[in-house]
């Protein structure tokens, strides 16, 4: 399951060097180990990088082992993948630490980063519609998963779940997403009322391209490692 | 189809972040009448909804749902593709899918969200709300799963071929050709699995439609979905 709300909470209440640095330079990072992940041709250098980005995050205050957690399931599409292949085990591998590697990169930017610093700084570059529209899923996103916890107890109080009878599961989740999603469209003409009433117009505020600052060389300088070793390496 | 960074050529995913961008310019440009005040928080709420049913896993297969169609039947196709990139977007920064792929991951969600609403309103009007949803959901998802394996099957092309003696960057299988493989048992698989998937998918989605239906059907008489339906005003649910 996402935990989406703690990782805004880890995100939030953080004070470490990565919390410090701005989004543009945590973005260049995840930019980086993603160039460097699609240039490695060795598996050798990646599971290098991995382990430095892990010590990185354990230096900066993160909580590396839940990124550790969030970047294995990049693994589960791979090893999927990895059935349309004919392989040596060396390719597996090299496989494998390409799809974990960035995964990692993405989990220190969104547990050092609160996702409105992060489209703000999207707003910048997507159109308006794209840009309010990720506001607003953000926006709603906490709302629906306290629901659907409230919900999940709710059933289980009730009897609705079973484990391993998958029709009663299956209706009961169905009958779940139904009043969720009718709740939801409520809720979002409820705010957009609200909205209407404070001055929205269809464009959301706080559109910020920002720049480096002093706190940036932790996430350009690791980057920048990442890179010229999987470049070094070919 | 959380396809990762770093597994696909980059040909393939410079390609797909192409054809995104054709996509949503094409959806961006039929919804620049839309009202966007009352369409951009239903957007919100459906991307929203989709992502929650994302994180719910059902047991005991350990599946999880997409909701695509759903997005598809409420909001109409232009804003179903819409909420398809919005939620890879949300799902690539939540370390659910890769950066790169952002671009194939939402051709194939969004396929998901287009083709389940064309179905949806060519199905026959007689057919039971319920039936009509679960269909277009199988039938919709089939093709996306299908797309899925010809992007796989793509991936296996010897770039070189296409890109008439430019290096190859990014490929994660070596030239050699024993070590491209087959796509047999990779179809096998995800077909063989995916099946149960559809049908799971296509019994809930239908019966959330049913659900919405009885409790707020003015939700399927939309504005959107009247002006999706290309004026054929005795297709629109009422």
């Amino acid at each position: 399951m996402i935990d989406v709300a703690r990782i805004d909470y880890w995100a939030a209440n953080g004070s470490g060097r990565f919390h410090r640095a701005s989004v543009l330079s945590k973005l260049l990072f995840v930019l980086c180990t993603v160039a460097a992940a699609i240039a490695a041709r060795e598996p050798l250098p990646l599971a290098a990088g991995y382990a430095f980005l892990i010590v990185v995050a354990a230096a900066s205050a993160l909580p590396w082992r839940a990124i550790m957690l969030l970047s294995f399931y990049a693994a589960v599409f791979t090893l999927v993948y990895g059935f349309s292949l004919r392989a040596r085990p060396a390719i597996y591998a090299l496989l494998l630490l390409k799809a974990v590697t960035p995964a990692c990169a993405v989990g220190m930017l969104i547990t050092s980063t609160p996702y409105p610093r992060i489209f703000s700084f999207l707003s910048a570059l997507l159109p308006e519609v794209l840009a309010s529209g990720l506001f607003m899923t953000y926006r709603t996103l906490f709302i629906l998963l306290d629901m659907m916890h409230q919900f999940a107890t709710a059933i289980r109080i009730r009897g609705g779940f079973s484990p391993g009878n998958l029709v009663k599961n299956s209706a009961s989740i169905a009958k779940g997403i139904g009043a969720l999603l009718v709740r939801a469209v409520e809720r979002s003409q409820r705010l957009f009322a609200v909205m209407s009433v404070r001055g929205y117009s269809g464009s959301m505020a706080g559109r910020a391209a920002g720049g480096l600052g002093r706190h940036d060389w932790l996430p350009l300088g690791a980057g920048g490692c990442m890179l010229a070793l999987s470049l070094a390496w070919r | 189809m959380h396809i990762p960074d770093g597994i696909l050529p980059a040909w393939l995913w410079i390609s797909g972040f192409g054809l995104m961008a054709v996509f949503l310019a094409i959806a961006l440009f039929r919804l620049r009448a839309m009202d966007r005040r009352r369409n951009i928080p239903l957007l919100g709420a459906v991307a929203a909804a989709m992502l929650v049913a994302m994180s719910l896993e059902i047991l005991p297969l350990a599946y999880h749902l997409n909701l695509s169609v759903v997005a598809g039947i409420l909001l109409g196709p232009s804003l179903g593709f819409t909420a398809a990139f919005i939620v890879n977007v949300m799902l690539a920064l939540m370390g659910h899918g890769g950066i790169t792929v952002i671009g194939l991951n939402t051709i194939l969600l969004g396929t998901e969200a287009v083709l389940g609403h064309t179905f949806f309103f060519f199905l026959p009007v007689r057919m039971p709300v319920f039936w009509r949803a679960a269909v277009a959901t199988v039938l919709a998802l089939c093709a996306a799963t299908l797309l899925l394996i010809a992007i796989v099957g793509i991936s296996h092309v010897d770039s070189s071929l296409m890109e008439a003696g430019h290096e190859q960057v990014g490929s994660p299988v070596p030239p050699s050709a024993p070590e491209r493989g087959s796509l047999v048992p990779f179809a096998v698989v995800v077909l063989s699995l995916g099946a149960i998937g559809w049908l799971i998918e296509g019994a809930i989605t239908g019966a959330i439609i049913r659900f919405i239906a009885r409790v707020k059907p003015d939700l399927l008489a939309h504005i959107l979905h009247r002006q999706t339906c290309a004026g054929d005003a005795k297709r629109c649910p009422s």
